[in-house]
């Protein structure tokens, strides 16, 4: 066991004993370190003003992602580079590309918001090497709320970054290699174990530790990404006793295909999954770009939103509707279920103590087969989903020969629609077939009435995209999505 | 409309109108601005608030013992700890510390301070208030009927006549227009009247409330914090606190948004209070979650606006009733809502008839051109209806109508030049007004109004030894002011803008400035800014003629140097601004200009707005594709920044008309305190805001200036809703459009045979 946590503040090696295992790294930087560029606007995830740029060992090279600070417990950063507004600069002073493109297109107002602008654009300077569509720039922008310019001259800004830089000729790029040194000498094996005796966090290596931690500590709170549970600490000021961290254990992180399989390790984040899965899934791949923002695909996993249980997780319908398997392991002994048979009910998950989640095989479609998933949400980036809905559809002599119907945000777990399935199920894929359907929905879902929408809201809206499905799997032609072109946007 | 025509002088600016970059935009970029929580001092305590989880309650007792017992607790206050004050600051007080009722969800109720955030907020968990639930109302027009739950006992209907006898949630009824309403309908050829509703919006900030508090045994206090008007804060701690406002230092930190939601104080006085009992600084930081809960959000509506029309478009008369309910306190801006709702117009009859209601819910705020959204959101749907049921272009339509240079305004006095006119031109003429729409596409037009102010305003102008220039004005800088202060000083000076370091000065080293509102920043400190320029070249003057032995009457100031007046004067070398300054200590000792003013001739901006919106008639979701914001600015002095203001006007619109609500459950709590439920438009939201700067100079102003940072909000929501409108075929008369309303709107036309 090693009892202290270490990272790289900058280019400098720290080492930290943390008694506060749930300290974020937020109050790490703005109270200990008295490094205020980086913000806290909301303290959730939501507003970006508190983006940092960490930097982590991929195949030997750096990749630099952003992450909100507010809910990253500072434990989490071991083996990591943490990067922030006050790292930029060039050694003589002079602003980084970044900053310069953002000082010249008048991307600061107010300006509370823009050290996290600064780090998201940082990051996508760093991992992108030509010049990005405004797409991509929404993208990477989406996480970050601005209210006082509309955007557009931090867009500009973004585009500037590329007219103006060197990309080169970069400090961290130069730094590069003896940034990888310096983090491969502080990446071991051993777990980390730190806190304050009676509150613990650890964070092993590997699988096998890992296992035998969970199994030992039956009680303990899993922590993946942490972007709902990070929320649990500073929100609702809960007290979590011991945190097991999976992040660490290199397995967990593993992500590849086989012949008929793509197979996500529990501790894959949707950034690094996106792609993979977008190359079988495309719809899906969609919707992950549209969950939460890139800070949290940047630190959100697969597997936690799936162990995770909520009603109104994006992962669970779609890969329900794919046919996914979850594998789940306790000490030495493994065992796997149909995803949906995951999730027994509001809070319950079929879930044992000392279990965790491994790994999740999601079926690479057959040839044939139509998918497409939908989220429905107020505004199109970084929302709740009101209603998340996904169909798999294979037609066989004209009749549907497979059909699979899951949503979430209908019922109090992600749920299939067994009714309606079965309305389709053998029958021809037509007109009526599908009203018939649509009508069962209201059999196979009670949706309640919240903030995001009524009951009858989604309702509605869950049978409409059942039938937008069939009219983009019958009328190839059919304009039906507002946002974007083609198949790539789910409104 | 040229310059003479409204009596300027033809000038040919140096600096004003172009784009310098911003002194502040380093420090931004790199982390070094300092904002509201970024300050800390030695000793600091952790101040927190308890906050009442009840919408209305009486309390019968505070018990703080426990808390007060917790190690590591230094101070707790509640309403025994502020000051008596008069009757204009009673309802302040009473809504930064509740005193016999907890009014809203989240009114503070207590306050502590101590050594760390979680002791206080361990302390909190242990101070016991014994609460009386009592009935509650959150909605505007539940709150007017008759067997509503009273908040107030001591408010009876003013403006009303016979006057009421009992207490009721109706504060005042106001009453504006002239002409007979009656007598204008009957000569109409279609008259249209539809009921609106609008949403309580929040203003949105990034940066939350923040402050340090400072008082030491002596009396003596400081407090650092973030506020639109750090003048106004000291003055109003002051008096919450029961000391002399000399006694009070204020420094404005940087800003992280306001939008009028930083004008009033919630935590300055608490943090004060609690470190005059604690004899430590004390430290308030609001959660997210608090500042939706307990800060100042817009007022939600309900509205009723009626307009009738001849064939040829001329408007011959319009009536407006207005609900606003404006929280717990009296206030809201329904006044302005009504006074603005008409101002577009040159009408012979209108009547606006305003309420303002109070209910359970925070005390309101200022938000950007207060009241005015809303009343044109009803005002300018009705007239985009009026256009198409006479068959007239809507822009035709209302420039048959617009006010011009001596109208008649419908609350009260004539305008002078006004630009108007030249916004529905050029929109007009804009591309975006002929481009072709798709299917479920649609375009929206609207106008807006709004007064701008003035005020009392201090600057001060140092002219240093080496020729550069220290402008300390008193507004805090919340658009871009700095910059634009520093090309006016270095316009009227004739020098360099780097030259100008323009800073905002804390409340000892001023005279009292008005806060940073009513968009009279360019204005008045603007205007203040170029009389103290020319108090000082003045001096400049003074000390060139004794240099050479002349009358100063004999010397002019030209291009940053003095020079003698004509051949008669004199023959002697131009000084510099900097040579006159470098020799000052010989000729009488420090240069500097001042300038202590109340502001009048604030002009009145209009602005025009162009939308395009898209509608999924499957999901009732609706997108901004294309936005065209025409505004006056009467002469915009940073160009960028101006178009700042009409962009961030313009999204913030976007938002409240699509989007952003409070959303109030049955128990009359706040159901989404949080930026994940509560949702302001991101990038991807949006598409390229266009800008079209219109000048038609203010005569009040040296260089012509107009306020322009509040009048870009008073038109989105009308043009949003009359695009969505148009793409959804059917008109929408609640905000904000989100998909559900909008379907439920595609339904009901459906039902009623009308899609």
């Amino acid at each position: 066991m090693r009892e202290q946590v270490r990272f790289l503040l900058g280019q400098e090696p720290r080492e930290l004993t943390v008694t506060d295992p749930t300290m974020t790294v937020l109050d790490y930087l703005r109270g200990e370190q008295r490094r205020c560029g980086t913000k806290e606007g909301c303290g959730e995830g939501d507003c970006g003003a508190c983006t940092v740029v960490l930097g982590r060992l991929n195949d030997g090279r750096v990749r630099y992602e952003a992450v909100n600070a507010c809910i990253q417990f500072l434990p989490t950063l071991d083996g990591t580079q943490l990067l922030t507004v006050e790292d930029l600069k060039r050694p003589d002073g002079s602003l980084h590309t970044v900053q310069q493109a953002m000082v010249e297109t008048d991307g600061s107002q107010c300006g509370f918001c823009t050290p996290g602008f600064i780090m998201s654009m940082f990051a996508l300077y760093q991992g992108t090497p030509n010049p990005p569509q405004r797409q991509e720039i929404d993208d990477c922008l989406a996480g970050n709320l601005c209210r006082c310019t509309g955007y557009g001259p931090i867009i500009a800004a973004a585009e500037r970054m590329y007219a103006i830089g060197d990309r080169t000729g970069d400090a961290f790029r130069r730094l590069a290699g003896q940034t990888v040194d310096s983090l491969a000498a502080i990446s071991d094996q051993e777990t980390v174990c730190v806190g304050d005796g009676s509150r613990r966090f650890f964070a092993p290596a590997t699988l096998d530790d890992l296992a035998d931690l969970v199994l030992a500590h039956p009680d303990a709170q899993i922590l993946a990404g942490g972007t709902d549970i990070g929320l649990w600490v500073t929100k609702q000021l809960r007290i979590l006793d011991t945190i097991i961290y999976i992040g660490r254990v290199a397995e967990l992180a593993e992500f590849g295909e086989t012949d008929s399989t793509i197979e996500i390790g529990a501790a894959v984040t949707y950034s690094a999954a996106m792609e993979l899965i977008a190359g079988h899934y495309p719809d899906l791949g969609e919707l992950f770009r549209r969950l939460g923002a890139v800070q949290v695909r940047n630190a959100g996993t697969i597997g936690g939103n799936i162990a995770n249980g909520s009603p109104i997780g994006d992962s669970p319908p779609p890969l329900i509707a794919a046919g996914a398997t979850l594998h789940l392991r306790r000490g030495k002994d493994r065992r796997s279920l149909p995803l949906e048979a995951y999730f027994i009910d509001y809070g319950k998950q079929d879930r044992q103590p000392g279990e965790f989640v491994e790994r999740i095989t999601l079926p690479k479609p057959d040839a044939g087969t139509q998918f497409r998933a939908y989220k429905i949400s107020k505004r199109f980036d970084q929302d709740i989903s009101a209603v998340c809905a996904a169909f798999a559809l294979r037609i066989e002599n004209g009749r549907v020969a497979h059909i699979r119907i899951a949503f979430g945000g209908m019922a109090a777990t992600p749920k299939r629609a067994n009714q309606a399935e079965q309305c389709l199920s053998g029958r021809p894929w037509s007109e009526a077939s599908v009203a018939s359907a649509i009508a069962a929905l209201a059999q196979d879902f009670q949706p309640i009435t919240d903030m995001r929408a009524s009951a009858d809201y989604r309702l509605r809206v869950a049978g409409n995209l059942l039938r937008k499905f069939f009219i983009e799997t019958t009328q190839a032609s059919a304009a039906t999505r507002v946002v974007g072109a083609g198949n790539f946007a789910h409104v | 409309m040229t310059n003479s025509e409204t009596g300027l002088k033809e000038r040919q600016f140096k600096i004003v109108g172009t784009r310098p970059l911003r002194p502040d935009g380093i420090d931004k970029v790199t982390g070094r601005a300092r904002f509201g929580a970024d300050m800390a001092a030695p000793g600091m305590l952790v101040g927190k608030i308890l906050r009442s989880p009840h919408a209305h309650a009486r309390i019968r007792s505070i018990d703080a013992t426990k808390a007060l017992v917790l190690p590591g607790v230094k101070a707790v206050v509640t309403h025994e700890d502020f000051a008596e004050v008069g009757a204009d600051l009673q309802d302040v007080l009473e809504n930064v510390m509740a005193q016999d009722k907890a009014l809203y969800d989240g009114h503070a109720v207590a306050a502590v301070a101590a050594i760390s955030a979680g002791v206080a907020r361990k302390a909190l968990r242990l101070i016991e208030v014994d609460y009386e639930i009592l009935p509650h109302v959150t909605d505007v027009e539940a709150a007017m009927a008759a067997e509503a739950p009273v908040l107030h006992d001591d408010i009876v209907t003013s403006g009303v006549e016979p006057a009421p006898k009992t207490p009721s949630n109706v504060v005042h009824r106001h009453e504006f227009g002239h002409g007979d309403v009656a007598e204008g309908l009957a000569q109409a050829d279609v008259v249209i009247e539809h009921d609106f509703k609008t949403a309580a919006t929040h203003q949105g900030y990034i940066e939350p409330h923040a402050c340090v508090g400072s008082v030491g045994p002596d009396g003596q206090g400081e407090l650092w914090c973030c506020t639109q008007g750090h003048f106004w804060v000291r003055n109003t701690c002051a008096a919450l606190l029961g000391m002399d406002v000399s006694h009070l230092r204020v420094t404005a930190s940087e800003i992280g948004g306001g939008f009028g939601g930083k004008t009033t104080v919630f935590i300055d006085p608490v943090a004060l209070a609690l470190s005059r009992k604690a004899g430590r600084p004390v430290k308030i930081v609001m959660s997210r979650e608090e500042v939706f809960r307990a800060s100042g959000p817009t007022s939600s509506t309900a509205m009723t606006v009626k307009i009738g029309v001849r064939r040829d478009g001329r408007i011959t008369a319009g009536e407006a009733v207005l609900k606003f309910q404006g929280g717990a306190f009296a206030g809201s801006p329904v006044d302005l809502g009504a006074m603005t709702a008409f101002a577009c117009y040159d009408l012979e009859h209108v009547k606006t008839v305003a309420y303002d209601v109070v209910t359970n819910r925070p005390k309101q705020a200022a938000y950007r051109a207060p009241g005015a959204p809303m009343a044109a959101f009803a005002v300018e749907s009705v007239i985009d209806e009026l256009a198409s049921k006479i068959g007239m272009d809507p822009i035709e339509l209302r420039l048959k109508n617009a006010v011009e240079n001596g109208s008649q305004s419908s609350y009260g006095p004539k305008f002078g030049p006004v630009g108007l006119v030249e916004t529905l031109v050029a929109a007009r003429e804009h591309e975006h007004y002929t481009a072709p729409l798709g299917a479920n596409q649609g375009r929206g037009i609207a106008s807006g109004f709004w007064f701008n102010f003035g005020g009392q305003t201090c600057v001060s102008l140092n002219i240093n030894a080496d020729g550069s220039v220290a402008l300390a004005v008193g507004t805090p800088d919340i658009g871009g002011s700095r910059a634009s202060m520093g090309q006016m000083a270095a316009e009227e000076l004739g020098i360099g803008y780097d030259k100008v370091r323009t800073i905002v000065a804390d409340t000892a080293s001023l005279g009292y400035n008005d806060i940073s509102e009513g968009s009279r920043v360019t204005f008045s400190t603007g205007l203040a800014t170029i009389q103290a320029a020319r108090d000082a070249i003045g001096k400049l003057c003074g000390r060139a003629a004794q240099t050479w032995g002349i009358s100063p009457d004999a010397v002019v100031w030209e291009d940053g140097y003095a020079r003698p007046a004509g051949a008669n004067a004199g023959e002697f070398p131009p000084l510099s601004l900097a040579e006159i300054a470098e020799t000052a200590a010989k000729t009488g000792g420090p240069i500097a200009g001042h300038c202590e003013v109340n502001a009048a001739g604030a002009g009145v901006s209009f602005a025009t707005h162009l939308v395009d919106a898209e509608v999924d008639p499957e999901t009732g979701r609706a997108k901004i594709l294309r936005y065209t914001v025409v505004q006056d600015a009467g002469k915009a002095i940073h160009p960028s920044y101006v178009e700042g203001q009409y962009q961030g006007g313009a999204v913030q619109g976007v938002g409240w008309a699509l989007n952003e609500e409070y959303i109030y459950g049955e128990d009359g709590r706040l159901q989404n305190p949080s930026f994940l439920d509560y949702r302001i438009p991101v990038a991807s939201d949006l598409p390229m805001i266009d800008t079209v700067i219109v000048e038609v100079p203010n005569p009040g102003h040296p260089y012509g200036v107009r306020g322009v940072g509040e009048t870009s909000i008073v038109p989105p929501l009308a043009a949003i809703a009359n695009a969505v409108s148009a793409a959804a075929g059917v008109r929408l008369t609640e905000l904000p459009m989100s998909p559900p309303r909008v379907l439920r709107g595609i339904d009901e036309a459906a039902a009623n045979g009308k899609a």
